[in-house]
């Protein structure tokens, strides 16, 4: 960019081996970016007897996070940069209200070809890798396209009296709470993946992580949030590869 | 078989709720490309690539279970056999449903599998177990399916996969043992005598010792039903899952392995000096 870009020292969560390893591949950190968006957990009744997904929840959830999101990427664009590394969502709580924050280091290429590692709307990228991952990643022949996210808040039916007295004392499986979690989960899942599809990414996610978390409903209302990094495959005869991986036995103990 | 190894139970092929159906489906695009979802790190994900393995997809399977009630004899060591079938029973639901899904994905195998136990504030008796992993397919085609026809499982993490086929070995299956045993009371008149005296417990000792044994020979007997010649990386997990102080389970789980046919020979170790802490 500017040669104000280059008298402005960066800031960055980065340790020194990232710093390094984001370097060698090119690129070069510009500041510490954050997002933070105030929600107000309401609460929607479920029918008491009924597996069902508390769809206002579950987009109110997804909503909160997103527009944390959309501020990092708002401050990255203002800043030039291709992407951010090294993102994090958090959510800290206080009765009904909740703060949902993101932080992450946006960087960018230095040669200035970083086009080529934004989405097709010309987006910066958002990913939550470490340095070392963002470096593996890259030289592996795969680039990060964005951080995605499945959500799904799902009431569990409660058990009826004849259902207690008929499992009462016995071996048995729960069919209705084995179906409501499976059901839950499948459907962040789901989401997570279609969420990675929209962002442009054609070859998967890595790094999926399926979180299960309360919010100060009632204990029948869980929240599954899945996250992780859709990544493409990178078209480009003259990106460079790392060597194939070599065994490396450590003779330390950990 | 020997004296006191329950009959494995026969976990017949589950049928996939709706929701898991359709995820599955859309993991293909309507030109038939795959997108994969997996729980790999990117480092697992690099090293499975290298040994000629594309991710299918996340697989997952679960099973609620109410655990049946058992009497326990108050100064008795004594195998609590319907607490060890539940939780066996449980955790053979939640595998079969990740390895259907896994079948579904037309996947050659399943890595990395977690096994969650969790609890909920719904019932003492309710436990949820939840089987994770990520499905996996060699790239050029090879069969590497469990003998059963069903894809191999097991617990090991990319890495480890990884070094497991360059040595000369494939993974089975994730084999498991458990047991749940209660370990008797003292009498007040063993509590007299060991009072103040340096002395083994023989009681204790026998109880933990046996518990822990009828475990793992479930765990061996499940890896040869399976043709393995060995099991890796095996843990024994202790716990007591909210029950009585005395009751315990033990939980022994490890991946069955068998040579294959190798075309270079294994990578010799190699001195590196690391500049991390």
């Amino acid at each position: 960019m500017s040669a104000a870009a280059a008298v402005h020292p960066f800031t960055s969560d980065l340790t020194i081996d990232e710093l390094l390893l984001l370097e060698d591949v090119g690129f070069e950190p510009l500041e510490l970016v954050l997002g933070a968006s105030y929600f107000h957990i309401g609460y929607q009744s479920a029918s008491y007897a009924q597996n069902q997904e508390i769809l206002d929840l579950s987009e109110m959830m997804l909503l909160a996070r997103q527009t944390a999101m959309a501020q990092i990427q708002g401050q990255a664009e203002a800043l030039g940069a291709d992407g951010v590394v090294g993102m994090r969502l958090e959510i800290e709580r206080e009765g009904h209200h909740a703060e949902f924050s993101a932080i992450g280091t946006a960087v960018r290429r230095r040669a200035g070809d970083g086009a080529k590692f934004r989405d097709q709307r010309g987006r910066a990228f958002t990913c939550d890798l470490s340095g070392a991952d963002f470096w593996g990643l890259v030289r592996g022949g795969f680039r990060p396209v964005a951080l995605v996210h499945g959500v799904c808040v799902y009431h569990v039916a409660h058990q009826t009296l004849g259902g207690w007295f008929n499992s009462a004392g016995k071996n048995c499986e729960m069919p209705t709470f084995t179906q409501a979690m499976y059901d839950a989960r499948e459907l962040a899942l789901a989401r997570v993946q279609r969420d990675a599809a929209s962002a442009g990414a054609d070859s998967g996610i890595v790094g999926v992580e399926v979180r299960e978390g309360h919010y100060g409903w009632h204990s029948h209302v869980i929240e599954f949030l899945a996250v992780g990094t859709a990544v493409s495959a990178i078209v480009d005869e003259a990106h460079e590869l790392h060597a194939p991986a070599r065994t490396v036995l450590s003779a330390r103990d950990d | 078989m020997s004296q006191g190894t329950p009959q494995r139970p026969q976990t017949q092929r589950q049928a996939l709720p709706q929701h898991a159906v359709e995820r599955i489906q859309r993991s293909r695009n309507a030109q038939g490309q795959r997108f994969f979802t997996s729980d790999l790190s990117v480092k697992e994900f690099l090293l499975i690539r290298e040994s000629g393995f594309e991710c299918a997809g996340l697989v997952m399977g679960s099973s609620f279970y109410h655990v049946g009630y058992q009497r326990s004899d108050w100064s008795q060591n004594q195998e609590m056999t319907v607490l060890t079938q539940a939780m066996y029973q449980a955790r053979e639901l939640a595998m079969a449903r990740m390895e259907e899904e896994a079948h579904e994905l037309g996947s050659d195998g399943v890595i990395g599998v977690r096994l969650h136990v969790n609890r909920h504030s719904w019932g003492e008796d309710l436990i949820e177990f939840v089987a994770v992993g990520t499905a996996v397919y060699a790239r050029d085609g090879s069969n590497w399916r469990a003998p059963s026809g069903m894809p191999f499982t097991s617990d090991l993490s990319g890495q480890d996969f990884w070094m497991l086929l360059k040595s000369g070995y494939r993974p089975i299956s994730l084999v498991m043992g458990n047991c749940v045993y209660h370990v008797a009371h003292q009498s007040l008149r063993g509590w007299f005598k060991s009072v103040s005296q340096n002395q083994e417990m023989p009681n204790f000792t026998q109880a933990l010792y046996d518990a822990r044994e009828l475990a793992m020979e479930r765990l061996q007997y499940e890896a040869q039903l399976d043709g393995a010649t060995g099991v890796v990386g095996t843990q024994i997990h202790e716990s007591s899952h909210g029950w009585d102080a005395h009751v315990i389970e033990f939980f022994a789980i490890g991946t069955s392995v068998s040579p294959i046919a190798m075309k270079e020979a294994p990578p010799a170790p190699v001195l590196v000096m690391t500049v991390n802490e």
